[in-house]
């Protein structure tokens, strides 16, 4: 490409918004590009257009009251979110949930990543312009949250998990209809390779397009499927196990360069890896109750603080959480993985075309509000 | 917020009735998400609910090509600018649909002391229907948008292009 | 030998063995809480870079005494966490890393405007997720409605 970019002579550099309002920025993201030609020179994130204040809230309200502002945080894996945020509560004050409770929450959880990841699909897909595994992905995605709305209540902003276990039991009809999803996922897989892996305009729009290596992933912190798809095995189910984890036996996918083919790949191995956790949460779960009886509503943890980190369907996760005693927080701090996605994007989208830097936003899999908090 | 609706000077009764019809039966919503309510509106769209079904599943990436403003999120303060500046680029006659508590009240986030977003779209916009939920339902925007056809007719009786009953007639 | 006992001895020898803090049982998440004051920070840091970790958050504390700001340290390896804590006056300044993170690029400037303590060195210090006009400092606890603002030892004592 090197041989094809514009010698500063040659230049007329102007500059242009890409958001806040584009349909391929995903929500609510400005990039301002300087351009020369379609040539991308630099580029320029302009985040905050999504800013809540959820730290700040943190600080006012109770634990309990801030659970839902953690799923809508990351409202694309919220159970994952409000799953971590209970984590690090329970870490913190000292509360161990019954065994049925963590392979409910763990099951519930692969469920909500790999609908993630569909939906990561679909949107991603449609950037490039094709319209038809979008309403693909979505008929899947709709059978998760079919199952998730049955035994939490809501089909997106999800407060499933309570300190101490879950809100509602699951029943065998849950049991029955997650195994009838994973083997209709699984029998849909040829139809997404024919379709779209495949695909000769698909592969010739991602290869070698937007490299992340293993050096500029460490430089920006960057996490999660973007990470493997450089090929470092750095997942913190495996690393860091917490709820069940190591009981299970599923692999993390990595992949070679870190262009764009390679993160496409790593997601889609993740949802089939996600699809054996399930099934053997669901051939191990045991009967019992499935929350701890004891737990007040104000939960009041001892002074000290605690640093909890998960995998989210984006990346490494975490919530810093300092207690003074009370049963307020002292402050809650969300270290979020595409913060650090975003950020590589200054550096990774020099000297590409602009339709290249459109796929490569696709591919790496942003929330705008999960970055803005 | 009600100055921003501008009359045309001349009014033809019956073609202006025939016209609502029209646009009613085929509103062109702007692809517009702050939050998590757009990925439900992307729900409205796809395969399940198929907004196609009622003329209103064209979404537009343009301001310029579309009728319904669907704020489908959190305001912040420094987006709010930017959503005043899009509903100005929008051509006459247009319609506001706040959906979510985000957008009617600020929702969950407006609380004492609150210094990022702006507590309601009607703040910024003239709003014409409320789909209040966090998120709602896809059904809950498609009946907000069934509404708001029948707002545009000024009657449900008199749109008489309509396949599908509103839900409360049907109960 | 393995990044995190690399970095654990090299920073022993720059801070002295007071500076450390271990957590053998993981319990707050972190391996070892490394003290530093303000003057070695970017040293460490560059320790903490040859050894092949990444700055994984940057995050600020506002205590009624004293503004501290916490960096967590990680590599690619299981349990490997370090936090770096630096204490800074309200009206302090502390040097920038992000000549050594790009991260900290970002994460400066956030942590500048939500607690309005300057980073100097820092290139660019504008504004990251607040509005361009803002002129408040919203995580300090003399904004807005908290539920508690104490002294530092009331908290870690």
């Amino acid at each position: 490409m090197a041989e094809y970019f514009p010698q500063p002579a040659q230049q007329q550099i102007y500059s242009l918004n890409l958001g806040p309002q584009h349909p391929s920025t995903h929500g609510v993201l400005r990039v301002l590009l300087t351009l020369d030609g379609e040539y991308v020179l630099e580029a320029d994130p302009i985040i905050g257009y999504g800013h809540r204040g959820h730290e700040k809230m943190g600080e006012n309200r109770t634990y309990l009251q801030f659970m839902p502002n953690a799923s809508r945080m990351d409202y694309l894996s919220g159970l994952l979110y409000n799953h971590g945020f209970c984590l690090a509560v329970e870490k913190l004050a000292g509360i161990d949930p019954p065994e049925r409770a963590k392979y409910i929450r763990v099951i519930c959880a692969e469920l909500n990543r790999i609908s993630s990841h569909l939906l990561w699909f679909g949107t991603f897909l449609m950037d490039l312009g094709a319209f038809t595994p979008f309403l693909y992905c979505f008929d899947d995605r709709e059978n998760i949250l079919d199952i998730l709305d049955r035994v939490s209540g809501s089909r997106l902003t999800y407060s499933y998990c309570r300190f101490g276990g879950v809100s509602r039991d699951v029943d065998e009809v849950f049991v029955e209809q997650t195994r009838a999803f994973i083997k209709r996922l699984r029998s849909r897989w040829p139809d997404y390779h024919n379709l779209v892996t495949k695909n000769v305009i698909f592969i010739h729009r991602v290869r070698d397009v937007g490299i992340i290596d293993k050096d500029l992933a460490r430089r920006f912190g960057v996490t999660g499927p973007n990470l493997r798809a450089a090929g470092v095995a750095f997942d913190m189910r495996k690393v860091e196990p917490y709820e069940v984890y190591d009981r299970f036996d599923f692999e993390i996918p990595t992949g070679t360069k870190g262009d764009a083919l390679d993160r496409y790949r790593v997601r889609l191995e993740e949802m089939e890896q996600s699809c054996r956790i399930i099934e053997q949460a669901l051939d191990q779960m045991p009967a019992g109750p499935y929350r701890q009886e004891r737990v007040r509503l104000k939960v009041k943890p001892p002074r000290g603080e605690v640093y909890f980190a998960f995998e989210s369907a984006r990346g490494q996760t975490a919530y810093y959480l300092v207690s003074d005693g009370s049963p307020y927080p002292y402050r809650v701090h969300v270290r979020v993985p595409s913060f650090g996605n975003l950020h590589c994007l200054t550096d990774v989208l020099k000297e590409t075309l602009v339709a290249d830097a459109i796929a490569i936003l696709g591919s790496i899999d942003i929330v705008v509000p999960e970055i803005d908090r | 917020m009600e100055n921003q609706r501008t009359e045309p000077v001349i009014q033809f009764a019956l073609l202006e009735d025939l016209l609502n019809l029209a646009r009613a039966n085929s509103l062109w919503p702007m692809t517009f998400g702050l939050a998590c309510c757009a990925i439900e509106m992307m729900a409205a769209g796809a395969s399940r609910f198929d907004l196609d079904r009622f003329g209103a599943g064209v979404f537009r990436p343009s301001p310029r090509q579309s009728d319904v403003m669907i704020v489908a999120g959190t305001i912040s303060k420094k987006m709010a600018p930017a959503i005043q500046m899009l509903w100005d680029q929008m051509p006459n006659p247009k319609w506001c649909i706040a959906m979510g508590n985000c957008a009617i009240s600020g929702g969950p986030f407006e609380y004492d002391g609150q210094y990022a977003i702006v507590p309601g779209a009607d703040l910024i916009v003239p709003v014409d229907i409320y789909v209040p939920g966090c998120p709602p339902r896809p059904e809950g925007l498609i009946q907000g948008i069934l509404a708001l056809e029948d707002k545009i007719t000024k009657g449900e009786k008199r749109n008489v292009l309509r396949r599908f009953a509103r839900l409360e007639r049907v109960g | 030998m393995a990044a995190k006992d690399e970095a654990l001895q090299r920073i022993r020898e720059l801070l002295g063995e007071g500076a450390l803090t271990a957590d053998p049982d993981f319990r707050t998440g972190v391996s070892w809480t490394i003290t530093c004051p303000r003057e070695s920070l970017v040293a460490v840091m560059r320790i903490f870079e040859e050894c092949g970790f990444y700055l994984e958050s940057l995050t600020g504390l506002d205590f009624q005494d004293t503004l501290e700001f916490v960096y967590h340290m990680n590599t690619y390896e299981p349990r490997a966490r370090m936090a770096v804590r630096v204490l800074c006056p309200h009206d302090g300044e502390i040097p920038s890393v992000s000549g050594v993170f790009s991260s900290a690029l970002w994460q400066e400037r956030e942590a500048w405007e939500f607690f309005g303590v300057r980073f100097s060195g820092h290139p660019d210090l504008r504004h990251l997720l607040l509005p361009e006009d803002a002129d408040f400092h919203p995580l300090r606890k003399d904004f807005g409605t908290v539920h508690a603002y104490r002294k530092r030892e009331e908290v870690y004592g």
